[in-house]
């Protein structure tokens, strides 16, 4: 049982930091980054390059991850999205351009990466055993602990920092924000700079764990998305919420479900579905319009 | 006997605002009952409520004794409770024509599927519909523009399709939300004429209003909200010497004056 | 468009697409058409489904799921419990809606992103579902599906036994492309009755809409289960021509071209995702001479669409071939 825990708060760290990612693109700028995943695969080659194949420490590694994704981040912001949502007020036409660039990190990902599965050394040996009812990789445990300050850090700044303080204003009401003085431009881009990083930093740390190949990105969206849809969307402890959820549901699935084969995520959705009848903003979400 | 519309303790809060509070009235069939207040009385909510478009917290709507509250709202309207919107909702990449002929949608009998297959039914109503709104269009003055669509329209005419798209449902009540915003001395001279041969078809009217000359010139009895609670209820003259709607709307500048 | 212009219209279009094809691919000796138009046939169908979606105001980005959906109860049912082809067709539709009514009821309510979101869901569960599902063979797919057999009716032979053909892509070619007309004209009938009207009605004014009478909850789930039947069929005999059906035989890519081939050809008119959904097909194809640059110079011009015409895209009048706009249908 307890096992089952500690894997899903493990596994519910990594995604809540995704989700977080999304949801704060979402709440900034109104649009559903579907290309997340790809910018989660991106972090991980990125890590693997720098910590894998140059050999260089793997907190460099993560680090350039982060500025990688940031630098990526902030340029689809500026030249892709802020052009169309200037020039077009249908939610299609944001929709179209993230399927878009979803499309186009796939490939500039096979292309310079390759298809092949990509892992990395362990940042950690050992493991870690408490009288055989808890048995969980030193490493593991690490990206755990790295990723449950980083949600923290990632809190903080929002709540505290002047930057933050602003994407919120923003995100709530982006008119009376701008009335305030906001640069809208401005902290969209950092936003979704920040958003990318998010999602790059988790692909980094899995990279050490999971590995990484080109074809998971859609996937890593989809379940980006779930979390979003559980906690509520634009919302940051839905975020987070939703992330440990996922994360506790795959573990809890995973050990009780095994013997019907990998039916897990079947019962996952179909809960889904129940629970937005029920409650279509998710957990925590404003009540949309 | 059932009254014919009754309101019964009516409440409607949202989180920690009530914005209707316990409110009880009912409407004779037949008359023309206006609901009045300040701003913020909770006028639109409370025509919300009776048009089943919000859930009520507290109190019901009964019609005929039946309740009609708290239903789908496509069910209360097909019950013959109709309403009109403010700023004069209509669809507007359609005609004036087809506006009000797929307003009839409410007395169809034909199913979804009819429409596909052109049932008997189907066509009957294509046929009927089609005479009917052209009638009301002719009522209402609208047959000069009945080809135009309706995102074209003028404000005053805009109006009248709003109403022709509520007569067109064949309602037994209908709730008019602010029909003479807006208008001009002369423009609601015509709307009240308007809307008195409505009522002269055998329908019962509900109007939201703040145009107060009007409201006094048309109505057989006036509801007055403040605060969401109901502070006086009965005939034009009755409510015009009333202190406490009086106080009602002139209240807060009696206290900034120091009277 | 008057209604002899109109006639007109479809009448070359059938002639082109019932007779001029098939005569210009033997003359031609291109052979391999058949399977590319076979495709584009099939793919629009789907896309059609995607396209009544938006006419319901929902921007549907899982119809990959249904056509997987479909493509599996087909061939499952003949492969198993050796049904015929020309059965387990509509039973797949059904099975789709049925499937679609469950899951619409909860989800149709949503809005924008919210619902766009939780199709993407649907289509990578109806993935997993398949690999997961002891019945589905795994990750192995339904292989060897036979083709499909002879279809009597009262004794008489109405389509012979693919597998007794010299050749079976003109048969998928026809059964496809006829499949295809009568999906589109069942929709442009749709979109030009009154229940066309009601579905624009809720388009424009939900809550007008309802208080004409508009059981704006029925409407919905009616027309997505018309959509997701149409997924289904598609599936189905992609499934029949591939003789095989795999987990990954739907994705989340191709959902998001079904969504793609509405918006190419026009959200205003009914034989858009037809017209969408050849463009599209065709400038993939042709993309595949770039070999490994194909995906990138496809998503670059995708892109470059979106920057440069961003509302354009959504509303250009490309042709007005089968009937103009809708609206005024």
């Amino acid at each position: 049982m307890e096992q089952v825990v500690v894997n899903g708060l493990y596994l519910g760290a990594q995604y809540a930091l995704i989700a977080l990612g999304l949801t704060l693109i979402f709440a900034l700028m109104n649009v559903l980054n579907f290309a997340h995943g790809q910018l989660y695969v991106l972090g991980g080659f990125v890590t693997y390059t720098i910590y894998g194949q140059l050999k260089l420490p793997f907190v460099v590694a993560l680090i350039a991850a982060a500025v990688t994704l940031a630098i990526v981040g902030a340029l689809i912001e500026r030249f892709l999205f802020r052009t169309v949502i200037r020039r077009s007020a249908r939610e299609e036409s944001t929709m179209l351009l993230a399927a878009g660039i979803a499309f186009f990190l796939d490939a500039v990902i096979l292309l310079v990466f390759g298809e092949k599965q990509r892992g990395v050394p362990k940042i950690i040996d050992g493991v870690f055993n408490w009288d055989f009812r808890v048995i969980m990789p030193y490493d593991r445990i690490l990206v755990g602990f790295l990723a449950i300050l980083s949600i923290v850090a990632f809190v903080l700044y929002m709540q505290y920092s002047k930057t933050g303080r602003a994407m919120r204003a923003l995100a709530q009401d982006r008119v009376a924000a701008q009335l305030m003085g906001v640069n809208v431009d401005r902290y969209s881009m950092i936003g979704f700079a920040l958003g990318a990083l998010l999602a790059g930093v988790v692909g980094g740390l899995l990279v050490t764990i999971t590995g990484v190949n080109s074809g998971i990105g859609g996937p890593i969206s989809i379940k980006a998305f779930m979390m979003v849809m559980i906690g509520g969307a634009g919302v940051i402890s839905g975020a987070i919420a939703g992330g440990f959820i996922l994360g506790m549901l795959e573990s809890v699935g995973l050990t009780v479900l095994h013997s019907y084969g990998d039916i897990t995520y079947l019962v996952i959705f179909a809960s889904l579905m129940v629970f937005l009848s029920i409650r279509p903003q998710g957990l925590m979400g404003k009540p949309w319009g | 006997m059932a009254e014919f519309l009754e309101v019964d303790g009516l409440t409607k809060r949202f989180g920690g605002l009530t914005a209707v509070s316990n409110v009880t009235f009912s409407v004779r069939e037949h008359e023309i009952l206006s609901v009045i207040g300040p701003n913020g009385a909770g006028k639109s909510t409370l025509f919300k409520l009776i048009a089943s478009f919000l859930r009520t917290s507290a109190g019901e709507v009964r019609y005929r004794g039946e309740r009609i509250s708290n239903l789908a709202p496509h069910v209360t309207a097909r019950k013959g409770i109709v309403r009109t919107f403010q700023e004069s909702k209509i669809f507007k990449d359609m005609t004036v024509r087809d506006n009000v002929i797929i307003a009839h949608h409410l007395r169809s009998s034909a199913s979804l599927f009819g429409y596909f297959i052109k049932s008997r039914a189907a066509v009957r109503d294509e046929r009927e519909f089609g005479l009917s709104a052209d009638r009301i269009l002719e009522f209402l003055g609208l047959d000069g523009i009945k080809n135009e669509v309706a995102s074209t329209l003028p404000q005053g005419h805009l109006r009248a399709l709003g109403i022709a798209i509520g007569l067109a449902t064949g309602p037994k009540v209908l709730l008019l939300d602010e029909p003479f915003a807006g208008m001009n001395h002369d423009e609601t001279k015509r709307a009240v004429e308007m809307v008195r041969s409505v009522r002269d078809r055998g329908v019962t009217l509900l109007l939201v209003e703040h145009d107060m000359s009007a409201v006094m010139n048309i109505s057989d009895r006036i509801v007055v909200l403040n605060f969401g609670e109901k502070i006086a209820e009965g005939a034009p003259e009755a409510i015009q010497q009333d202190e406490k709607v009086i106080e009602a709307y002139l209240g807060v500048e009696d206290d900034t004056i120091g009277l | 468009m008057t209604q002899g212009a109109r006639i007109a219209w479809v009448g070359v279009f059938l002639a082109v697409v019932l007779v001029g094809v098939p005569v210009f691919i033997s003359l031609s000796g291109r052979w391999d058409l058949y399977f590319t138009l076979t495709s584009v046939a099939l793919l629009s169908i789907a896309s059609g489904g995607v396209w009544l979606t938006f006419y319901i105001g929902r921007i549907n980005i899982g119809q990959g799921a249904y056509a997987l959906i479909g493509g599996y109860v087909s061939a499952i049912l003949v492969v198993k419990y050796g049904v015929s082809f020309w059965l387990t067709l509509p039973i797949a539709g059904l099975f789709c809606v049925v499937a679609s009514v469950l899951i619409g009821l909860p989800i149709l309510r949503l809005r924008g992103v919210y619902f766009a979101m939780i199709t993407l869901v649907l289509t990578e569960v109806a993935r997993l579902s398949m690999l997961a599902l002891p019945i589905t063979n795994g990750a192995k797919g339904m292989t060897n599906i036979p083709l499909p057999g002879a279809l009597d009716l009262f004794g008489v032979t109405v389509i012979p036994d693919f597998a007794s053909l010299a050749d079976v892509k003109p048969a998928f070619y026809y059964l496809s492309v006829t499949l295809m007309i009568l999906s589109f004209a069942a929709l442009y009938r749709l979109v030009n009755s009154r229940l066309g009207q009601l579905c624009r009605s809720l388009q424009q004014n939900e809550e007008l809409a309802s208080s004409i009478g508009v059981n704006i909850a029925y409407l919905r789930i009616v027309a997505y289960a018309i959509s997701s039947f149409l997924g289904g069929i598609g599936g189905a005999i992609f499934a029949a021509i591939s003789q095989s059906v795999y987990p990954s035989s739907f994705t989340i890519a191709d959902s998001i071209n079904f969504m793609l081939n509405c918006f190419l050809g026009g959200l205003g008119y009914v034989f858009g995702p037809m017209l969408g959904t050849l463009v599209l097909y065709f400038g993939w194809d042709i993309l595949f001479q770039t070999g490994e640059f194909q995906l990138l110079i496809f998503s670059s011009v995708l892109i470059g669409l979106i920057l440069a015409l961003p509302n354009g895209l959504l509303s250009v009048r490309l042709t007005k071939l089968g009937g103009g706009p809708a609206r005024r249908g």
